[in-house]
């Protein structure tokens, strides 16, 4: 009735809805964890092949406490390579967006740069950019450009005709059209492009410290598999999906936060 | 504002308008030989079946479409000049508010992009909120409010600069009933307390009729004016000039006009 009665209702219904969000995937891990455990008991397997979840955790607390440097190492990797991939992509949307004539040219270029595995190119780029951590970013943002650029050309050109009409009539010059118009318009596409982004960029990282690195997840991995040491491994990458949805749950909460009005952002995932 | 009654603030002379076709298709004559000459404080409506132009005719003289041929005024400059000049007010079918914007914001975008200081625009565009009816609706998103309140808050978007012309293109065509009689009764007095001079495109002979003191006829392929009736119901008018006998008779006589332009398009 008063305003705080309504506040505490408030409060008390974003409480069920963050349960509800997350109360089927934790419940689904928790019965996965339980039957994995159970099953590697009973049947035996040796932990090489397939460690119990009980193993992998206590590879992943203790892991001589460099689990958590390795992973830092393999994040800054990421981010990095995220943010100027998805900067180069962003231009490449925005300029294919606005030419026809750019987009036809160099689409079937930009296409086939995605389609070329990684650990084919990643070498070359090595190569180019030497052993060190500057490498690392490269093959990152090269595997993390292509959805951005895809969809932010994508987003530019679905503005509402009609919107772009009340522009003209109001006399907008191109910088307003743009800022105010087209790039809001397309920001749900942008960050479709930034959440696939995001997720490669952590697989790039990755694969590129496999290829040839002294430190990071992607090597941790490596020398793990070499000395057959599989609950380090199967840390390592326990390591590495938590990185990835930590990344993603930022961007994601960015979203949230800059694109309120957006119709997406009403119901929870 | 200090315009002499002598010389209109629409004019059309000998308009033509032709899309060229598509694929191979024939060009399309949306307007052929239209000449139409619009008053100063003058809310005029132009009504036809669907494909007699009215739309084409109402954007041209936004600069939206390029003419064929024939002369346009607006406000005595082209189009395009009285454009970038804002002295055009234009509110679509479509509300067309910016959803990442609230209703404030969108409702100064016109003063925005013409660089109006903020505070003189949120201040104006607060005054039109009121006059339009939804005072209090500043902070919402356009999704939470309904159709009418959207195309409220899309006139007022039209009205922020000022505009000497408000061009209005089947504004109220998407509304109910009940709501479009509201809208309508409100359009009404706002225009005539604000002196506005109006060309409204509709479908409803009743709209038409209720708002216009001229209604000007238009027929099909290819479009053209055939009838211009002068609206005698006097001002102020509210809903119940709808019983009149003369409301009544001019509705007969603008529907007689129009099956007969129909008519005389399907020989």
């Amino acid at each position: 009735m008063t305003i705080a009665g309504k506040r505490a209702r408030f409060d008390r219904s974003r409480l069920g809805e963050l349960l509800a969000a997350g109360l089927p995937c934790a419940i689904t891990t928790l019965i996965l964890l339980v039957v994995w455990e159970v099953a590697v008991e009973i049947t035996g397997v040796p932990a090489y092949f397939i460690p119990a979840p009980s193993r992998i955790w206590t590879a992943f607390i203790s892991g001589n406490a460099s689990l958590g440097y390795h992973t830092a190492i393999t994040a800054f990797e990421a981010v990095a390579g995220f943010v100027i991939g998805s900067a180069f992509g962003a231009l490449l949307g925005i300029i294919f967006a606005y030419s026809r004539l750019v987009a036809r040219s160099l689409m079937p270029y930009v296409i086939a740069s995605n389609t070329i595995p990684v650990v084919a190119i990643a070498p070359i780029i090595m190569l180019w950019f030497g052993s060190g951590i500057t490498a690392k970013v490269a093959v990152t943002a090269f595997l993390s450009f292509f959805p951005l650029a895809l969809n932010m050309m994508k987003g530019l050109q679905s503005y509402d005709r009609t919107v772009m009409e009340v522009f003209h009539v109001a006399a907008a010059t191109p910088a307003q059209r743009f800022f105010k118009m087209r790039l809001p318009s397309a920001l749900p596409y942008v960050f479709v492009g930034l959440k696939l982004n995001v997720t490669f960029s952590v697989i790039g990282a990755i694969v590129a410290e496999f290829i040839q690195s002294d430190r990071g997840l992607g090597f941790v991995i490596m020398t793990a598999y070499r000395t057959l040491n599989m609950p380090r491994l199967w840390a390592a990458m326990l390591a590495s999906a938590l990185l990835g949805i930590f990344l993603f749950v930022l961007v994601a909460a960015i979203e949230r936060w800059l694109i309120p009005w957006h119709s997406s952002m009403r119901e929870t995932p | 504002m200090t315009d002499t009654t002598s010389s209109p603030l629409v004019s059309f002379r000998g308009l033509d308008v032709v899309f060229a076709g598509e694929h191979g298709t024939s060009p399309v004559t949306a307007l052929e030989n239209v000449s139409l000459d619009i008053e100063a404080g003058q809310f005029v409506s132009l009504i036809g079946p669907s494909g007699c132009g009215k739309s084409t005719l109402l954007r041209v003289a936004a600069d939206l479409i390029c003419p064929s041929a024939g002369h346009v005024q607006v406000a005595g400059r082209p189009p395009a000049e009285a454009r970038l000049r804002r002295e055009i007010g234009f509110v679509f079918q479509d509300s067309a508010l910016l959803e990442w914007r609230r209703i404030l914001a969108n409702v100064a975008l016109p003063l925005e992009l013409q660089g109006v200081a903020q505070a003189e625009r949120l201040a104006k565009a607060r005054a039109l909120l009121e006059m339009v009816g939804i005072a209090g609706f500043e902070n919402s998103w356009p999704r939470q409010l309904s159709g009418g309140m959207r195309q409220r808050a899309s006139i007022a978007r039209a009205m922020s600069t000022s505009p000497r012309v408000m061009l209005m293109d089947e504004p109220f065509g998407a509304l109910d009933q009940i709501t479009r009689d509201r809208l309508n009764l409100e359009l009404s007095q706002i225009a005539e307390r604000e002196a506005m001079t109006v060309v409204f495109v509709t479908h409803s002979i009743q709209e038409a009729i209720f708002l216009s003191d001229k209604v000007v006829v238009m027929t099909p392929r290819p479009g053209r004016i055939t009838h211009v009736i002068d609206v005698d119901l006097p001002h102020p008018r509210g809903l119940e000039v709808r019983e009149t006998d003369r409301f009544i008779e001019l509705c007969r006589l603008g529907e007689r006009l129009l099956s007969e332009g129909f008519h005389d398009n399907r020989r």
